[in-house]
């Protein structure tokens, strides 16, 4: 553009240079513009000068490209004053025109030339014509369909011409245009409109990628507001919200005892600990009394005389020390042996040879330990089983240095007459009238009568149960091996070996004679 | 770009249907169909079109683009459209000249235009690199996109004139004489370019033109395509 004006500055130069010597009247013309609207014909226009008031006459001379001769204009008329018209037949695209435009008066005249390189630089159509626009309300959206129609000259028939198009809509009280680019259809759909505004729309096309027209008259069109969709809408969103509201209220049907128990728990009545109220409603005479004194499952005893003669060694002395490879055998087994008497059971004892003598020598002392024994509190029992024999008390102590277990005290210990009862497993309840030397029956009994009260338990192995002392600090947290080899440190002549799946079994027939 | 909506080419046209890239020669109806599918005369003139309408909006916006910085030339000095290599082709510059010249012709004219022009925008692109000009990176990138639709084209053209006849095929010989250089000093060379630009302009909307009206022409049970 700025090369165009360039050189109409050039011409006026030249003009007015050149010019101005041969006329004094300054008729140069000084502007010269042309346009075809169709790519069929086209129009020149010049501007004159300041004819000073004489009148003045222009031509239009011009030449063509290819053609040598020089012709004049074929239409002044038909554009207006000062143009020239050029019609189908003088019209010739892709060629260059020099015009030369004289201006004559009485004082002389004075020419112009101009050069057009080819009338496809001023092609400029029409706007569009018959544009209009209707409001579709269909839903889901309303939107503008806007038509229109080529300017009336333009030829797109032949495909000589090639119209494109653009479109521009805008609210009526919004300051930006949206703008849309449209091939060379006449028609377009618009969507983007909004229920209760007024719409102003524009079309404008160009030629073959020429100069764009000027745009098209404006249309208007308001969009009617709906409310029949709002309705729609409202029913919507009342039907969906009540979806999870009943899912809800079944959820809760469904569970409703969950929500009872949550919302209303049930008030604990008074309980006594270990009282079984309901064996009391019952009325049964068995079922108040073990109402009253707690489920007491007393474990079945089995025949003793069906079992193994197992004897429970015990004893203090060093020469029983056993290695760890006794103490780290898996296999445990506890058997006992009487003094003495081999019953074939094995022995993985170090020194078998027990020294009865000096067992029995310290008979005496046994006693005295005895007495000790019996005035210590109840016994840190660390030994899986610990039996007591007919009139004897075996408790395995393997921890007080002091402590020991005496063995036997009668030699009438062979007869299991006295035994009364055996649990099958590990306590062997004694006939509590043969106990003889003073026993503390009853501190026997109590000592026995171990399964009542399982408080000072320490631990359970599979079928033997610890019994702990209260809080004896001397090895009562030991490993089970520990206790065993320090109980069997602290007894003479015995081994112990500890059936892991058996049990002890008092054997209380062992006499050390 | 062209945003008609195709429909579906009738058999009931007489037009003879081009398979590309299969045959080049007729075969026989069933064959053609086993191998692959027939592209109907309409469509390959419908790209055609396009790709010379692209042609023609590059080479007048590179105009536009050369004009914004205006060379301090005055235009008078300026070599005429007369000058341009092609302008000794004889095409018809009216409404009524184009659509009396045959099929067979406008092809021939469209093809003869398009292979002028493979030299002078070689030539275009090696200079464009190093165009004293602002916005020489632009021309340059726009004069390769030319040269690409061109190359296309002509190949297309090729193609579909095969099966227009001899006419069609024949193509008038234009040779470029400007050589590879456009000048020593920085206004030849902006002169020279301003000039062949404008050269380029006019025949890209020439071979567009006549494309457009062979287009037409060849679609007459689809006037949208006009």
């Amino acid at each position: 553009f700025l090369w165009r004006l360039f050189q109409v500055y050039l011409d006026i130069y030249l003009c007015v240079t050149f010019a101005l010597p041969l006329s004094h009247s300054g008729q140069c013309p000084r502007k010269f513009d042309c346009r075809s609207r169709e790519k069929e014909t086209f129009s020149c226009w010049w501007e004159p000068g300041s004819d000073g008031g004489l009148p003045t006459e222009y031509r239009l001379f011009y030449t063509q490209e290819r053609l040598r001769e020089v012709r004049e204009c074929p239409d002044y008329v038909s554009a207006g004053a000062n143009s020239c018209f050029f019609d189908k037949k003088h019209t010739s695209i892709w060629a260059e025109y020099t015009m030369t435009v004289v201006a004559t008066n009485a004082l002389g005249n004075a020419s112009e030339e101009f050069r057009i390189t080819d009338v496809m630089e001023y092609v400029k159509p029409d706007p569009p014509v018959n544009v209009t626009v209707v409001v579709n309300s269909s839903a889901p959206s309303p939107f503008l369909e806007i038509r229109w129609k080529s300017p009336p000259d333009v030829d797109v028939r032949t495909g000589w011409v090639t119209l494109k198009y653009e479109l521009r809509v805008k609210q009526n009280d919004s300051k930006e245009w949206k703008t849309v680019d449209i091939g060379s259809e006449t028609f377009f759909n618009f969507y983007n409109v909004y229920p209760g505004l007024l719409y102003m729309a524009q079309v404008r096309c160009k030629l073959d990628h020429g100069k764009w027209s000027e745009w098209s008259n404006t249309i208007f069109a308001e969009i009617p507001k709906n409310h029949q969709v709002e309705k729609y809408f409202w029913i919507f969103v009342f039907v969906f919200s009540l979806i999870p509201l009943l899912m809800g209220i079944y959820i809760l049907l469904l569970k409703r005892n969950v929500v009872k128990q949550c919302l209303l728990p049930p008030v604990p009545g008074p309980k006594i600990k270990g009282l079984n109220a309901h064996l009391l409603k019952s009325g049964r005479s068995e079922d108040v009394v073990n109402a009253l004194m707690g489920n007491q499952n007393f474990p079945p005893v089995a025949a003793w005389t069906e079992q193994v003669e197992d004897f429970l060694l015990v004893s203090d002395s060093d020469e029983w020390l056993l290695t760890d490879s006794f103490a780290s055998e898996k296999k445990k087994d506890i058997f006992i042996i009487p003094a003495g008497l081999h019953l074939g059971l094995e022995i993985q004892c170090r020194d078998l040879s027990v020294d009865l003598n000096t067992w029995e020598k310290t008979d005496d002392s046994k006693e005295e330990a005895k007495s000790n024994f019996l005035n210590t509190e109840p016994i840190n029992l660390p030994v899986e089983k610990h039996e007591f024999l007919n009139g004897e008390e075996m408790s395995i102590q393997p921890l007080a240095n002091t402590s020991y277990v005496d063995i036997q005290q009668h030699p009438t210990l062979t007869d299991y007459s006295r035994v009364k009862e055996v649990n099958d497993n590990t306590i062997l309840i004694l006939n509590e009238e043969e106990i003889p030397h003073g026993l503390d029956a009853e501190e026997v009994k109590s000592e026995v009568s171990v399964p009542d009260d399982y408080s000072r338990v320490k631990e359970v192995n599979s079928d033997v149960v610890f019994l702990e002392k209260g809080d004896s600090t001397d090895g009562c947290c030991k490993k089970k091996e520990d206790h065993y080899t320090d109980w069997t440190n602290q007894n003479k002549g015995f081994c112990l070996k500890m059936i892991a799946s058996g049990y002890v079994d008092s054997g209380p027939a062992f006499s050390v004679k | 770009m062209q945003t008609h909506t195709r429909t579906q080419h009738t058999h009931t046209h007489t037009h003879t249907f081009i398979l590309l890239p299969c045959l080049l020669r007729p075969a026989p109806v069933v064959y053609l169909v086993a191998m692959c599918r027939a592209v109907p005369v309409n469509d390959l003139l419908d790209r055609a079109s396009q790709r010379s309408d692209k042609m023609h909006s590059l080479s007048t916006l590179l105009t536009q683009e050369m004009d914004s910085h205006f060379p301090p030339y005055g235009r008078m000095q300026m070599p005429r459209p007369a000058d341009c290599h092609t302008s000794a082709l004889q095409t018809p510059n009216d409404k009524e000249q184009a659509l009396q010249v045959s099929e067979s012709d406008l092809m021939s004219l469209a093809r003869s235009l398009l292979q002028a022009w493979v030299d002078p925008l070689a030539v275009l692109s090696t200079s464009a690199i190093t165009l004293p000009h602002p916005s020489k990176s632009s021309i340059s990138s726009k004069i390769q996109e030319l040269q690409e639709h061109s190359k296309s084209l002509a190949d297309g053209l090729d193609i579909l004139s095969g099966k227009m006849g001899p006419s069609a095929q024949a193509i008038s010989f234009l040779p470029y004489t400007g050589g590879t250089d456009l000048g020593q000093d920085r206004v030849t060379i902006l002169n020279k370019f301003n000039f062949l630009l404008s050269c380029l302009r006019r025949d890209s909307h020439k071979i567009d033109s006549f494309l457009k009206v062979l287009r037409c022409r060849a679609a007459k049970l689809q006037p949208e395509l006009c």
